[in-house]
């Protein structure tokens, strides 16, 4: 797939803090790019660089071969934007939000009732269309956040974590409306840090920490990474005598993260090593509640990459 | 230009919508000029009542009021999301901010207008007969300054807490100064003399000289003061305005 957005060495700083370290990534026609990272991991930054509305110190920003910055109204009007926090009129009903913020891409008289018309439909808000946004449930503003982003029907759809607190119900409907939008050709970066989500939606993943891209691929690519791998979860009693480094003295561990109630292990799958595991809980006097061994998932390769998990 | 309407007609709905805002526009000067009128009656002649005085004074103190509005309708907590949209649309940020001055001027316009011809067919209060159109013309500019001057410092200060608090004060020590809660005239020279200070005070005395003396001299210069010092701050919020504070 050719690229629709093409990023290169962008840098950005704020109050002489690097937040964004010379990152580099292309975005391609047609697919679901997943950012995914924790948070201050520098992901609305970005996106928010993409959409024109922060500056940078450094890097270059293409679409079809050109600087969007030359043509910036002219890339705006291809870009459908979902902030993270409810961006809504909430004393107007949801029929005027959707007309008003359509009208500023150009849409107007029958046009912009046939795509408003659209836009609720598909937010599933037909039937309340009239009725004042402070009205609505959570769930109803969040989708009805991305319905005044789509109503011009643009080419990419920027959505930074459009599903935080919503219930199980309305997010669903999000990620089969995300899927039904990319089926109609729209491209979509989809940030989070809802690891189920990226599962669910994307075509590409792109890990970040820190300010930096730490791995990029699909799904399967990422978990080739750490194939090797397996992840031991002990739930204890307590964890305030146990040590990182006597389990890093144990063949075949590559990483251990100790919290609260449990202890997370990523071992070598060659390497047999859970006796020698269990001798350092007994060692140290702390009570095994359960042990479970898990395949390779997401929040693994995250855990790997990162040495963090992703909602801390 | 469809954009600037679009935005413009967007800002008055949310003026108009917002009950405290009609109620700060309307009821609250009316009130405040019959209770000063009242408590002040018996220090008034018949010619000029206070009534008439107050009409004035606290008419011209609402529109320097207009800054507080201007800065609510620019960064208020609820407006600023929605407004977070107009900066990824492809709109030019110049109206983002401009549109707020235009709105709040037209917003407080039509309130304040209100508010004069009531005070005008119920305490009788004069402003000047068919002179009182260069009086309104006055008021409207006072609006057009004190709007442009909060959308300027919003995109100095970036909170709409932070400059209505400093609004609040100034536009308090300007009406004091100004003799808007009473006059300083008794007060000894000195208190006289710094009372001149306050923009106020000129423009109060401007108004009295239309309605009682027919004394357009003061006119024109307060008028073109008042639109060169509001052009200067719609041009520093051009240039101050930065998209990444309202993200």
């Amino acid at each position: 797939m050719e690229p629709i957005l093409s990023i290169q060495n962008l840098e950005k700083s704020y109050k002489n803090k690097k937040v964004i370290k010379d990152i580099s990534f292309d975005v391609k026609k047609g697919e679901i790019l997943c950012i995914l990272g924790p948070n201050g991991a520098g992901k609305s930054t970005t996106i928010n660089i993409l959409t024109g509305a922060l500056d940078y110190e450094h890097g270059l920003i293409q679409s079809e071969k050109e600087n969007v910055h030359d043509h910036i109204r002219t890339f705006k009007n291809r870009l459908g934007i979902v902030p993270q926090d409810i961006a809504l009129y909430e004393e107007l009903s949801a029929e005027q939000n959707i007309n008003f913020f359509a009208s500023l891409y150009g849409l107007k008289g029958r046009n912009l009732k046939k795509q408003c018309d659209a836009a609720l439909a598909f937010a599933g808000l037909s039937d309340r269309r009239k009725d004042k946004v402070k009205t609505y449930s959570g769930g109803m503003k969040r989708r009805l956040n991305i319905a005044c982003a789509i109503a011009h029907q643009p080419e990419i759809l920027i959505m930074d974590e459009p599903t935080v607190g919503i219930d199980p119900q309305s997010r669903n409907h999000i990620l089969d409306s995300i899927k039904k939008l990319r089926s109609q050709g729209m491209t979509i970066i989809y940030t989070t840090h809802y690891m189920e989500e990226v599962e669910e939606i994307s075509t590409r993943i792109m890990i970040m920490d820190d300010g930096r891209i730490i791995a990029g691929g699909t799904k399967e690519e990422l978990k080739e990474h750490v194939n090797e791998e397996k992840l031991y979860h002990i739930d204890v009693d307590q964890t305030e005598r146990l040590n990182e480094q006597e389990f890093y003295h144990i063949e075949g561990i590559k990483h251990v993260n100790i919290s609260k109630s449990y202890v997370e292990l990523s071992a070598l799958k060659s390497v047999e090593n859970l006796d020698r595991i269990i001798a350092v809980f007994i060692q140290n006097q702390t009570k095994i509640n359960s042990i479970s061994c898990e395949a390779t998932s997401l929040e693994t390769v995250f855990l790997r990459l990162t040495g963090k998990s992703l909602r801390d | 230009m469809n954009q600037f309407k679009n935005i413009l007609k967007m800002d008055l709905v949310n003026l108009f919508t917002n009950p405290m805002w009609i109620f700060y526009t309307t009821a609250f000067p009316y009130i405040l000029a019959l209770i000063f009128g009242f408590l002040a009656k018996d220090s008034y002649s018949s010619t000029v009542t206070s009534y008439d005085f107050y009409g004035i004074t606290t008419m011209i103190y609402s529109a320097l009021n207009a800054a507080t509005l201007a800065a609510n309708s620019f960064m208020e907590k609820d407006i600023k999301g929605p407004n977070m949209r107009l900066i990824y649309a492809p709109v030019p940020s110049f109206i983002i901010h401009f549109s707020k001055v235009i709105a709040t001027v037209i917003f407080t316009t039509v309130c304040y207008t209100a508010v004069m011809l009531l005070l005008h067919l119920t305490v009788n209060v004069n402003y000047g007969g068919s002179n009182a159109i260069y009086l309104w013309l006055l008021m409207v500019l006072v609006e057009l300054f004190s709007a442009a001057f909060s959308v300027m410092l919003c995109c100095v200060l970036k909170t709409e807490e932070a400059v209505n608090q400093i609004i609040s004060f100034f536009i308090t020590i300007m009406a004091l100064l100004g003799g808007v809660f009473f006059p300083m005239d008794g007060l000894g020279k000195t208190v006289a003399a710094v009372s001149n200070l306050s923009p106020l005070q000129w423009i109060a005395t401007t108004a009295f000289q239309i309605i009682y003396d027919r004394n357009f001299n003061l006119l024109l210069p307060s008028c073109f003061i008042l639109i060169v010092l509001s052009i200067i701050c719609i041009l520093l919020s051009k240039k101050l305005f930065r998209t990444e504070d309202f993200i």
